[in-house]
C-alpha cells in the first residue's frame, strides 16, 4: 500500500514541476510582457526594474526563485491589478469558488448516483426513461446555454431568484449557479451509475444474496451500491476538472467574484502572473484529486493491483 | 465429379458476402435515433454551408430599420435581428459553418496525432511505450481547457491557432484507445506473417494496424466532434476564440445571453441549433458504437 502511494506521489511531482515550468516559461516567452507597453525608460530605471523582478539573473536561477516563492505561497505581483499580489487575488476569490465547486460536486454526486440507482432498479419504466431523457438534455445542452436559460426563466420570467451577484454567499444567489454547474455532471454520473448498477445487479454475488432471502433494500444498500459506486469514484477527478473549467464560465455568467473570473480577466488582459498562478493552483488541485481517487480506489477495490 | 455438387458450388459463387461494414451499416440504419440524427446533422450542415446563398441578407449587413426585430415572416428576418440589425438566421448559419469546420478540422488534427502516437507506443512497446504513456499521463493531469486558454493568450487569438490548440489537447484519449487496440493487434497472425515476409515496421503500422483500428477511430471521431464544438464555443463565449466580424455559435450564444432580457431569440435560436447538432452527434456516435462493436452492450 505504502509502495503504491509513494509510486503515485513520485508520478505526481514531475507532473507538477512540468506544469510550473510551463507557467514560468509562458511568463518569459509570451509577447506583450508587463513593461513592453510603457514608453522608453532611462537605462538606470530599466536596470532597477530588472533587478527588482530578478530579470537580470540567468533563467535557471529565476526558475529556482520562482519555485522557492511558490512553496511559500507567493505567486508574485499581478501585472494588471496594480497594488495586488496574485496571492491576494486568489485568496479573495477562493471562498466563492470553493463554495460553488464543493456544493456542485456534493450535489452532483448525491443526486447523480441516487437517480442512477433508482433508474437501474426500475429499468425500462417511466422513471428510468425520464431520468435518462433529462440526463441526455444535461449532456447535450452546454452549461453556457443552460445557465442563461435558467436565469432567463427563474429570474426574469418568474422573478423568484436573483439573476446574478454573490451577495455574501446568500443561498438564493447560489441556487442558479450551482444548478447550472452541476447539471452536466449529474447527467454523466447518473448514466454511469445506472450502467454500473445494472451490471452489478446481474452479477453472481447479488444472485447469491437474493437466494439467501435478503430483502431488496438491504441487497441494494450493502451489496449493489458498494460495488457500483466504483466507476463514479474513478470519475471524481475528471468531474472535478469539469467543474473547475465549468466554474470559469458560470462565475462569468452569474457575475460571481471567484477565481475563474480573475482567470478570464487575466487571460483577456495578458496578466501572465495571475494566469499562471491560477493554472498552477488548479493543476495542483487536480493532481492531488487524482492521487486521492487512486488511493480510494485501491482501498475500496481489492482487484486494483497495488 | 457429381454434377449436382458443381451446381451447388457455382451457386455459392453468387452469394454476396456480408462484410463487417455492410453489417454495421444495416445495424446503424435500424437504430431510429441514429438515423434521425444523421438526417438532422446533414440538414444543419447543408443549411450552414449552402443556406446563406439563398437568403437576402449578408452576415454583416446592418438593417437600421429593424434593430431587435423579433422573428417574423414579413421582411425576411425569419429569426429576428440583433442589436445592429443583422439578420440572425444568416449569422447562425455562418456561425454553424465555423463551428462545424472547427469541430471537424480540430478533430482530424487530434486524430492524426493520437493515432500516430498510440500506434507507435503500442506497437513498439517496452520502454518506448512506458515513456510515451507517462507523457500522456502527465498531460492528462493538466486542466486542459485552462491550457487551451493559455495557449490562446500567449499566441494571440488567431482562428488557425484555435484549430491547432484544440487539436493539440484532444489527442490524449485517442492515443490511449489506439494504443490499447494496437497492443492486441500486433500479436495477431497477419502481423506476424508480414514480419516474417520482411515488411518494415512503418509499412506494417500503415497497412495492417491502422486499417484495423478504423472502427474505434470512427466511433471516437463522432464523439469528439461535439466536445470540440463545445470547447470552441466555450472559448468564444469568454471572448478568447473567434473574433468579430466572424461569428460562431459560441459568439452568438454569448451575445444572446447578454441581451436576453430585450431579445430572447438571440439566445434561444443559436442555443437550439447548437443543442440539436450536439445531440445528433452524440446519438450517431452511440449508434455507430453499437453498430461496429455490437458485443460491447
Amino acid at each position: 500500500m505504502i509502495k503504491f502511494i509513494t509510486k503515485r506521489i513520485l508520478i505526481a511531482i514531475p507532473t507538477l514541476l512540468i506544469i510550473i515550468a510551463f507557467g514560468f516559461s509562458m511568463m518569459r516567452v509570451a509577447p506583450g510582457g508587463p513593461f513592453t507597453n510603457e514608453r522608453a525608460l532611462p537605462p538606470e530605471i530599466e536596470r532597477n526594474i530588472n533587478e527588482a523582478y530578478n530579470l537580470d539573473k540567468p533563467v535557471y536561477e529565476q526558475f529556482y526563485i520562482y519555485i522557492k516563492n511558490l512553496s511559500k505561497g507567493d505567486f508574485g505581483p499581478s501585472f494588471k491589478y496594480k497594488d495586488f499580489t496574485v496571492k491576494e487575488l486568489i485568496i479573495s476569490g477562493l471562498p466563492v469558488s470553493v463554495t460553488l465547486g464543493l456544493s456542485a460536486i456534493i450535489i452532483s454526486l448525491f443526486v447523480g448516483s441516487i437517480l442512477g440507482v433508482i433508474a437501474a432498479i426500475n429499468r425500462n419504466t417511466f422513471f428510468d426513461y425520464s431520468v435518462m431523457g433529462v440526463s441526455l438534455v444535461g449532456i447535450c445542452v452546454p452549461s453556457f446555454v443552460m445557465a442563461p436559460l435558467l436565469s432567463l426563466f427563474f429570474s426574469l420570467y418568474l422573478g423568484i431568484l436573483p439573476t446574478s451577484g454573490w451577495n455574501n454567499g446568500n443561498l438564493l444567489n447560489l441556487i442558479l449557479p450551482v444548478t447550472a454547474l452541476s447539471l452536466p455532471q449529474i447527467a454523466v454520473i447518473s448514466r454511469m451509475m445506472r450502467a454500473s448498477t445494472i451490471e452489478i445487479l446481474n452479477s453472481n454475488f447479488v444472485r447469491t444474496a437474493k437466494s439467501k432471502g435478503l430483502n431488496q433494500s438491504y441487497i441494494i444498500r450493502k451489496h449493489v451500491i458498494r460495488a457500483s459506486i466504483l466507476p463514479i469514484i474513478e470519475y471524481l477527478a475528471p468531474a472535478s476538472a469539469g467543474l473547475m473549467t465549468g466554474s470559469i464560465i458560470i462565475e462569468q455568467i452569474f457575475g460571481l467574484p471567484g477565481i475563474g473570473r480573475y482567470f478570464v480577466v487575466g487571460a483577456l488582459q495578458r496578466d501572465y502572473t495571475l494566469v499562471s498562478g491560477v493554472l498552477i493552483l488548479y493543476a495542483s488541485l487536480l493532481i492531488f484529486l487524482i492521487l486521492i481517487t487512486d488511493i480510494i480506489r485501491a482501498v475500496l477495490d481489492p482487484r486494483v493491483k497495488i | 465429379m457429381n454434377k449436382n455438387n458443381i451446381k451447388i458450388v457455382e451457386s455459392y459463387a453468387n452469394i454476396k458476402g456480408r462484410s463487417l461494414w455492410i453489417d454495421a451499416r444495416r445495424r446503424l440504419f435500424q437504430n431510429k435515433a441514429a438515423l434521425i440524427s444523421l438526417f438532422l446533422l446533414f440538414f444543419i450542415s447543408f443549411l450552414s454551408f449552402f443556406g446563406p446563398f439563398f437568403l437576402q441578407y449578408n452576415f454583416s449587413d446592418t438593417d437600421w430599420n429593424s434593430i431587435y426585430y423579433p422573428p417574423s415572416l414579413d421582411n425576411g428576418h425569419f429569426l429576428g435581428t440583433d442589436s445592429n440589425g443583422r439578420d440572425l438566421l444568416v449569422r447562425i448559419l455562418y456561425g454553424g459553418r465555423l463551428s462545424l469546420s472547427i469541430g471537424i478540422i480540430a478533430t482530424l488534427v487530434s486524430v492524426f496525432i493520437g493515432v500516430i502516437y498510440g500506434t507507435v507506443a503500442g506497437y513498439f512497446g517496452g520502454k518506448i511505450d512506458i515513456f510515451m504513456m507517462r507523457i500522456v499521463e502527465i498531460l492528462y493531469a493538466m486542466p486542459y481547457l485552462i491550457f487551451v486558454i493559455i495557449l490562446m493568450v500567449v499566441f494571440g487569438r488567431n482562428i488557425y491557432f484555435l484549430f491547432l490548440a484544440i487539436g493539440a489537447v484532444e489527442w490524449l484519449t485517442m492515443a490511449r484507445i489506439v494504443r490499447g487496440q494496437t497492443i492486441s493487434l500486433k500479436e495477431k497472425e497477419f502481423v506476424e506473417t508480414s514480419k516474417a515476409l520482411g515488411q518494415s515496421n512503418f509499412m506494417i503500422i500503415l497497412k495492417h494496424i491502422i486499417p484495423n483500428l478504423a472502427g474505434p477511430i470512427i466511433v471516437y471521431i463522432t464523439l469528439m466532434v461535439p466536445s470540440v464544438i463545445i470547447l470552441e464555443s466555450f472559448l468564444s463565449f469568454l471572448g478568447l476564440g473567434v473574433q468579430e466580424p466572424l461569428t460562431s455559435w459560441g459568439v452568438l450564444i454569448s451575445e444572446g445571453s447578454r441581451e436576453m432580457e430585450t431579445a430572447w431569440w438571440l439566445l434561444i435560436f443559436p442555443g437550439l441549433f447548437m443543442t440539436i447538432t450536439l445531440a445528433s452527434l452524440n446519438f450517431i456516435g452511440d449508434g455507430l458504437r453499437d453498430a461496429i462493436d455490437p458485443k460491447e452492450y
